[in-house]
């Protein structure tokens, strides 16, 4: 249920980039996969818990009918935007957004992450999943900085120095994957507390920990150490991947992260993903303060010059601080000289829409309001409402701004990918 | 909010209330209504003490305090909580209402005077409070300053000497604490206040043996008037209760003792009355005090003391002489059991003793010590071990019998002979009671099957119901477990316990319900030699390792067993009930803390034990509970033959049935343990092949079996496994609290509303 919200795709032919399909197609498959894993043990279930019933519903004429898993995705979709607009605050009132973030995620390669209830284990689920959460991360978030920690033997071991690159993470992260021992939260909080009580105040700290183990061997008392993480302002999530274990929601409540545990891989990668988007400002860093940041120019190709990141000579691309001149390979990054914070414009303007979001569109009646006429076809892909042979009409929903109609699928597109209401946008352009 | 129940205005100190709760007000209020005896059965987390409460305050509002509620709890702790819900009540009451709540406990818990409380046990604290306070103690001291006195209790004197109203407590709800602090500002004695301020509450929340044992009741409850409401909470146990408060058992430790002390009193006996000849006044006052006793039958008390003992010196011969005869019976080498007729009679021929005299040893010798001016009592116990025991076997010629065993079954090349006057009839403690309170109301999480508790607590209840919980989400999740991963059944009866193949089973079981099951799990065995049993044996298989030192320790009972690196020890550490009180209290407060770090552990316990019946595993602490077994009674034990052979022939129950119906109540009980809310989940595991049956499982509570699916009535290892991850991760999910539709789990005022027109519509 939860795979088939993730993987639907936009029928608008301009739905979505190549990388944003790419991703989607392999949630398919992978929705297969699981499908067919859980085909293998089925004999194990009693016939009772597929509840193949609940697929069907009557019909006016008493009929069975399997249920439309279309409208309960769009239900689902709807949903879950309300609910995103009422915790983030509406348009109308904005709050402040955490968009420099220092996010750390810890991955638990303890002997548990071996179990194979998910295929073809915990772990490699975690790694795959992983991989893409941080393409989606740097997507969304493109001034923050990610690393990786992890926790085997006991120990917590970081792989990666946090910084502001997808490709060296998940590199990192591949090479990596062999669990054994017993995970330590402890040893893990105190680690990256270590690395995110140096980072600047402006930013946001930030921890999630995807926990495949149900125990915790910890060297001194765990309860210090969250405490610690608090009055450092660290916000701590767990995803689990088995139970709810009392540790963890401890910490997430004390650090006003989220505890979620999942239900399946599917599941796993939608709880994932809700950690992408910045989450809301914490009060005591609601006051603005003005951030000093450099805009690089990049390098002319073919100039050599010695790179400030990897302390050697290196051939074009990169790009000069325009404080003190030194060369960096990429950004955002902080100036190895001068300490200044480098980004390029782009990055700016990609993370404004989490502060303007566009309001949820209201749902509009198939019928309409009596004495209203309503268009026939989308505003955004100029399909017809009405299906063909007299089907039921499909939802639609109004933009309350500018009152435009669209479809479902344009509303998902708008809300997950475009950012902006074209009726609004067309509007604001005519009037100039 | 306030409701109305079938016209009556009740006040409830919640925003929303459960529809069971409705429920249960209405059948109270018309149990209420009818002045009868009433049998309830709710589960645990659906609010019952508060249901309870909010429905008899209300009443008593209505009636304008015509009548008293006495509230049983099992322990102290219950008490304080029943005390808070009250608090919580009293607040959300209409304003000029005075409403004067109080708990009452012993000594120890209420006593402030620091010199007191340094006595370690209950008895001592008794005996030195006494020392401080007994009359001839004070008059003593009005004349002679040195001798000590408790400056709060000489205050609370003189503050009750200047009339009874100048003694009050303001209206309000006292906690053992609050009362305590009270009795501090004011520098009175808290424990003395409490006893006279239970004249005037509206509610008293004590003890169970306040009401049922004869001897505490004298004292405390004597005058509690007819309309009385009397509620036993958490009563699933009450018929051992009644049946405890009536046994005896006497070693030779216990008469060995007597003797001394009784030499030491007869000394003092004899100077007493040289000095002031006191001994006889003192007698016949005290036994005017005795009216109204509710416990003891009326017959004992109209009757006045014979007169052959009546002076102490003759007193003391008939103990004396009683002791010999009981230990020359002591000596016996075989087990012998009589009935308490013939034992009489035995007395009587052999030691000169009638059945009259045996029948006041009791209060002759509660008389003789407060003419003695004896404070200290608890050297004193054994002989008032005798006396009761006199008292009693001389007082019922049915529902008891004597059982002589020179040693313990269990071990017998080491004597220890043992005399035990055992009650089998639960009614003779209760009936008094019964007869003597308007209302009485015996509710529990676990009383099924319910009609078997007015056959064996004699009485007709006017209504008994079993209510079940609504819930938003099925949290918990019982399994009937009857078989290993390789389909060889398990199970502990006496013929296949020892079975390696089973030892096994249950060992695989547990190793893989830690590796799936995060923080707490309880396990729950059969008895305590069957645990160390199959610990030992799955040590040796190295299912649990342990560290070497532990191992050395030869006499096994630990406190924690230090993490080690194989299998169970690698997913949680593992503890374990001892019969030591202070060990497991130990061992529980460390299973606590393993399981709030995130470490997880295991307690293993014992059904029937200290921790079965007291002890919430709620939340983390106890996800899952395994019941290894069926907890039967020992069934070769004398006292239990001896019960259920009186129990067919005078109630028709069968032996199987009580046997069933009383290790089902346990079970019930120790998986009960898990699930203390709404908001809690837990699973139980029912680890043995003889719970799939139906006259076994169908005496477990009705809540219980709700949940208890048809396909999760004989499963394997695995099979359990599954069903635990996938129950554990929909329970992880977030959900909402009240429910919606139909399935409305938490009502509001106008849903109340609603509901009561809509059962009005249907009439």
């Amino acid at each position: 249920m939860y795979g088939a919200g993730v993987a639907f795709q936009p029928t608008s032919s301009a739905g979505g980039s190549s990388k944003e399909k790419k991703r989607r197609d392999e949630d398919d498959e992978e929705e297969e996969d699981d499908n067919e894993g859980k085909g293998t043990d089925a004999w194990e279930r009693a016939y009772a818990d597929e509840r193949s019933w609940e697929d069907l519903q009557e019909d006016e004429s008493g009929l069975l009918r399997p249920i439309d898993t279309k409208t309960l995705v769009h239900a689902q979709y709807r949903k879950r935007l309300l609910l995103r607009s009422s915790t983030g605050g509406s348009v109308a009132s904005r709050i402040q957004k955490g968009l420099i973030r220092y996010f750390y995620i810890v991955i638990d390669l303890s002997r548990a992450a071996s179990e194979t209830d998910y295929r073809p284990s915990r772990m490699a689920v975690v790694a795959k999943q992983a991989e893409a959460f941080i393409r989606e991360f740097f997507d969304q978030n493109p001034l923050s900085h990610v690393g990786l920690v992890t926790m085997k033997d006991g120990l917590a071991h970081r792989l990666t120095e946090i910084g502001g690159s997808p490709e060296a993470q998940i590199k990192a992260l591949m090479g990596k994957l062999e669990c054994c021992g017993e995970a330590s939260l402890q040893n893990a909080l105190e680690l990256v507390h270590g690395y995110l009580s140096q980072i600047p105040s402006y930013g946001h700290r930030e921890v999630l920990i995807l926990s495949s183990a149900l125990t915790t061997c910890d060297p001194g008392d765990v309860m210090e150490t969250v405490q610690r993480c608090k009055r450092a302002k660290i916000r701590c999530s767990v995803i689990g991947l088995s139970a709810e274990v009392f540790i963890c929601k401890h910490l997430c409540e004390e650090t006003g992260g989220t505890y979620t545990v999942a239900l399946n891989e599917s599941h796993f990668k939608e709880l994932l993903l809700e950690h992408a988007p910045p989450p809301p400002a914490i009060a005591e860093y609601a006051a603005a303060n003005l951030i000093k940041m450099g805009f690089p120019q990049r390098g002319a190709e073919g100039v050599v010059s010695i790179c400030s990141c990897h302390k050697e000579a290196k051939v074009g691309g990169g790009y000069t601080c325009p404080r003190c001149k030194v060369r960096v390979c990429e950004l955002p990054t902080e100036c190895r000289t001068c300490g200044l914070t480098l980004v390029s414009s782009p990055h700016l303007a990609r993370s404004y829409h989490h502060l303007f979001p566009v309001a949820p569109f209201d749902e509009v009646s198939p019928h309409g309001r009596p004495g209203q006429r309503l268009p026939t076809t989308c505003f955004g892909c100029q399909q017809s409402f009405v299906g063909q042979g007299g089907a039921q009409p499909s939802l639609r929903t109004s933009c309350p701004k500018c009152n435009q109609f669209f479809c479902i699928d344009c509303d998902i597109y708008i809300h997950e990918s475009l950012h902006n209401c074209p009726g609004c946008e067309s509007q604001h352009n005519s009037s100039v | 909010m306030k409701l109305e129940v079938e016209g009556l205005t009740v006040y409830f100190p919640y925003e929303s209330i459960y529809p069971e709760q409705v429920e249960y007000m209405r059948e109270l209020k018309r149990a209420l209504d009818a002045g009868g005896h009433v049998l309830l059965e709710m589960p645990t987390g659906t609010g019952k003490t508060a249901a309870l409460l909010s429905l008899i305050v209300s009443y008593s509002i209505h009636k304008n305090f015509k009548f008293k509620l006495l509230y049983c709890t099992r322990t102290v702790h219950e008490m304080e909580k029943t005390l808070a819900e009250l608090r919580l009540l009293a607040s959300h009451l209409p304003t000029p209402t005075s409403l004067l709540a109080l708990g009452l406990s012993s000594r120890k818990n209420l006593c402030v005077n620091p010199h007191v409380l340094s006595a370690q046990s209950r008895d001592s604290v008794d005996a030195a409070c006494r020392r401080l306070t007994a009359s001839w103690v004070r008059s003593l001291a009005h004349d002679n300053p040195q001798v000590p006195t408790c400056p709060f209790f000489e205050s609370y004197d003189r503050a009750a000497s200047a009339g009874p109203d100048a003694l009050l407590l303001p209206p309000g709800v006292y906690t053992l604490g609050d009362l305590r602090s009270f009795g501090r500002s004011k520098g009175w004695c808290p424990y003395f206040l409490a006893r006279q301020m239970i004249r005037y509450a509206n509610v008293v929340v004590y003890s169970y043996q306040y009401l049922l044992d004869p001897k505490v009741a004298t004292i405390i409850s004597k005058e509690m008037q007819k309309e009385c409401v009397v509620v036993f909470d958490e009563a699933h146990n009450i018929d051992n209760v009644c049946i405890e408060a009536l046994s005896v058992s006497i070693r030779k430790q216990t008469l060995e003792a007597r003797l001394k002390a009784t030499d030491a009193g007869r000394l003092r006996a004899e100077y007493n009355r040289l000095v002031d000849g006191l001994a006889q006044r003192g007698n016949l006052a005290i036994t005017d005090a005795w009216l109204g006793n509710p416990a003891l039958p009326d017959d004992i008390l109209k009757e006045a003391v014979p007169g052959n003992i009546r002076r102490a010196e003759h007193f003391l011969s008939v103990l004396r002489r009683l002791v010999q005869y009981l230990k020359s019976r002591l000596l016996t080498e075989k087990v012998e059991t009589e009935n308490p007729v013939n034992f009489c009679a035995a007395i009587n021929s052999q030691a000169g003793i009638d059945q009259k005299m045996l029948k006041f040893c009791y209060d002759r010798l509660h008389s003789l010590m407060l003419t003695l001016e004896i404070t200290n009592t608890d050297e004193f116990m054994h002989i008032q071990t005798v006396c009761d025991f006199a008292t009693l076997v001389s007082t019922y010629a049915r529902g008891f019998s004597i059982i002589i065993e020179p040693y313990d079954e269990r071990m017998p090349t080491i004597p220890d002979p043992v005399l035990q006057l055992s009650c089998h009839d639960a009614s003779l403690a209760i009936k008094p009671v019964f007869d003597r309170f308007q209302s009485v109301i015996i509710t529990s999480g676990t009383l099924s099957p319910i009609d078997l508790y007015p056959r064996l607590l004699n009485f007709s209840p006017v209504i008994s119901r079993s209510f079940t919980m609504s819930l938003t989400r099925d949290c918990i999740c019982p399994m009937v477990l009857t078989r290993g991963s390789d389909q060889l059944p398990v199970s502990t009866k006496f013929d296949m316990r020892s079975d390696p193949g089973v030892v096994r089973n249950y060992g695989r079981l547990l190793l893989e319900m830690v590796a799936a099951v995060p923080d707490g799990i309880v396990c729950f065995f059969v008895s305590y030699s069957y645990m160390d049993g199959i610990v030992n044996s799955w040590n040796e298989m190295g299912i649990l390792q342990f560290s070497h030192a532990s191992i050395e320790n030869s006499t096994f009972p630990m406190v924690m067993l230090q993490l080690a690196t194989k299998d169970v020890m690698q997913h949680k550490l593992v503890f374990i009930e001892t019969q030591d009180v202070v060990e497991t209290t130990l061992a529980l407060d460390n299973y606590r803390k393993a399981c709030d770090c995130g470490r997880g552990a295991v307690f293993f316990s014992v059904a029937r034990g200290k921790v079965a019946e007291g002890i919430d595993f709620d939340r983390h602490y106890g996800r899952l509970v395994i019941m290894f077994g069926v907890p039967f009674q020992y069934t070769l034990s004398r006292i239990l033959l001896a019960r259920l052979q009186y129990l067919r022939e005078t109630f028709q129950i069968k032996e199987g049935d009580f046997l069933t119906f009383d290790a089902l109540r346990q079970a019930a009980q120790c998986v009960g343990r898990v699930i203390r809310s709404k908001a809690d989940y837990g699973m139980m595991i029912f680890a043995d092949k003889r719970y799939s049956r139906h006259d076994k499982r169908s005496k477990l509570p009705g809540w219980i079996l709700s949940h208890l699916h048809d396909a999760h009535l004989n499963l394997s290892t695995d099979m359990a496994l599954h069903i635990a991850r996938e129950f554990l991760r929909r329970m992880a999910q977030p959900y909402d609290k009240t429910g919606c539709g139909s399935k409305k789990t938490l009502l509001s005022e106008e849903d109340v509303m609603k509901m009561s027109e809509g059962a009005m519509d249907t009439y």
